[in-house]
């Protein structure tokens, strides 16, 4: 509804405030009156009302004009279904690249998503009046700089869809690597949140291949998140957690849309990164047992990702799996080769830590983990990594 | 609406032949395309001077306002539709003088 009503008013704030008088108003009146026959109708035209009132209030020249438009515009309300192109337009306005990605986040969270400011200021461990203002500078910049209120142009779309769903893809992990038993629960939702979001945007661009990976790379991933951490709010890595409490329903969404890119991917259109995530994430959740997972697959699709994505976080990543295949030796000589670009990365060191221990190279092995610990961030991982250096002999 | 797009230079060099070349292109498509509303070098800070007349008595001050390793060595005002046209011209600017821009909206 708030992107109707940026669409009408063409000003983000006034149609957010309209919007949230609506829905303020309908709480007070509909359990009193009943609720309207067309609930969506009677909440877009009390909006508009809200917002045309606050624009005369505020006497402004190019307000005056518009509901000017207005009040001779005597269309009736478009009901709440026929806002596909809206919804797709806020969503990209608020994921413009002139915005900082924080920024991005901050404001898709807010208006697409809803959420409320001292909501995302828990969920991203920041005082809520920073948060306000991050958005409230965000939205001045949008209107200064006039960043088009519109869906980007086919030419500037796969761009743009990028932007989108870094927005999404960073929502996602904020609220997945949110684990142990100090964290915020409105850090849970978020991973809700951007599955929401990437649903909405599949909706609309149900031919999108990325769109698809990704949606298909969080549902997976979501699917093993009772599995992941154990009761005592310790990591549980996917080798040793328990399949059975995985979501199969999950699972099975995002293996139907893995299979669809698979046909497309055959048909000749290259998959992007999300799409290659995806598949590596489908191929480890289609083995039942740990012991039949098919690591070939999981190395083949690595190297078709280092073809696109050559980064070092993708390199040792594929090392770990060649650890099934090839054993830890190789696979360690591969992860040191990355040693200048990944020294304060802390799954580097846990790579590293795991592989040596493996080896039996265990002084080396304690000298990693003890690395690892100091650079990791999340208690449930902490905890694991601890646990792990301690039952070396 | 109009923006400014002011060139920043990190460090002495000026304008070479070549950026020259695509500089001048560059002003050719923006002029062709309604877009071009002024442009100019600017002489190096060295050569400014701070004007300073708030108070009881002007004060001339030698040098740039802001002593840094960056600064501003030419502008564009450009006139395009939304932020979207301007970053696609600024784009091709940045191209084309080989240097680092900021679009800025003119109220």
């Amino acid at each position: 509804m708030v992107a109707a009503l940026t669409t009408r008013f063409g000003d983000l704030d006034i149609a957010e405030e309209a919007a949230a008088e609506a829905f303020a108003a309908a709480v007070e009146r509909w359990p009193a009156d009943g609720t309207p026959p067309n609930p969506g109708a009677w909440l877009t035209t009390t909006a508009n009302r809200k917002a045309i009132d606050r624009i005369r209030r505020e006497n402004k020249r190019d307000g005056k004009q518009k509901a000017a438009q207005l009040l001779y515009d005597n269309e009736p309300p478009e009901p709440l279904d026929a806002l596909t192109d809206e919804r797709l337009r806020l969503i990209f306005t608020c994921c413009h690249p002139a915005l900082a990605m924080q920024s991005r986040v901050a404001l898709t969270l807010r208006l697409v998503g809803g959420l409320t400011v001292a909501e995302i200021a828990r969920a991203f461990l920041v005082q809520e009046a920073a948060m306000g203002q991050r958005i409230t500078r965000a939205k001045a910049k949008i209107k200064a700089a006039r960043i088009p209120y519109r869906v980007p142009s086919a030419a500037d779309l796969p761009e743009r869809i990028s932007g989108v769903l870094s927005v999404l893809f960073l929502v996602f992990n904020e609220g997945y690597l949110a684990t142990g038993p100090d964290t915020d629960p409105v850090r849970h939702e978020l991973t809700a949140e951007a599955i929401r979001l990437a649903r909405l945007i599949r909706a609309e661009m149900p031919d999108d291949g990325e769109v698809a990976g990704l949606l298909a790379l969080m549902l997976m991933t979501e699917a093993r998140r009772n599995a992941r951490v154990s009761s005592r709010g310790e990591l549980v890595t996917m080798q040793k957690q328990d399949r059975g409490v995985w979501d199969t329903s999950l699972i099975a969404e995002g293996h139907g849309l893995v299979r669809e890119r698979l046909v497309a991917a055959a048909a000749g259109v290259a998959p992007g990164r999300y799409q290659i995530l995806a598949a590596i994430n489908a191929v480890h959740t289609y083995a039942r047992d740990v012991r039949d997972t098919d690591w070939s697959q999981i190395v083949a699709l690595y190297d078709q990702l280092l073809g696109l994505d050559p980064s070092p976080v993708v390199a040792l990543n594929r090392a770990i799996a060649v650890a099934e295949l090839d054993g830890p030796e190789v696979a360690l000589a591969a992860v040191d080769r990355l040693d200048d670009r990944l020294a304060s990365y802390h799954a580097y060191h846990a790579t590293r830590a795991d592989l040596l221990r493996r080896l039996g190279r265990n002084e080396q092995s304690r000298a990693a983990y003890d690395k690892a610990i100091e650079l990791a961030g999340n208690t449930a991982e902490v905890a694991y990594l601890t646990r792990r250096r301690d039952q070396l002999s | 609406m109009q923006y400014l797009v002011s060139v920043i230079n990190d460090s002495d060099s000026l304008a070479t032949p070549e950026e020259m070349a695509a500089i001048t292109v560059f002003n050719e498509g923006l002029q062709a395309e309604d877009h071009w509303v002024f442009a100019a070098g600017l002489a190096s800070p060295l050569s400014a001077t701070v004007v300073d007349n708030r108070g009881a008595e002007v004060m001339f001050t030698d040098g740039p306002f802001l002593e840094s390793k960056e600064y501003i060595v030419g502008f564009w005002i450009m006139d395009a539709a939304d932020l979207d046209v301007a970053l696609k011209l600024a784009e091709k600017a940045s191209k084309a003088c080989n240097r680092k821009l900021e679009v800025r909206p003119i109220l």
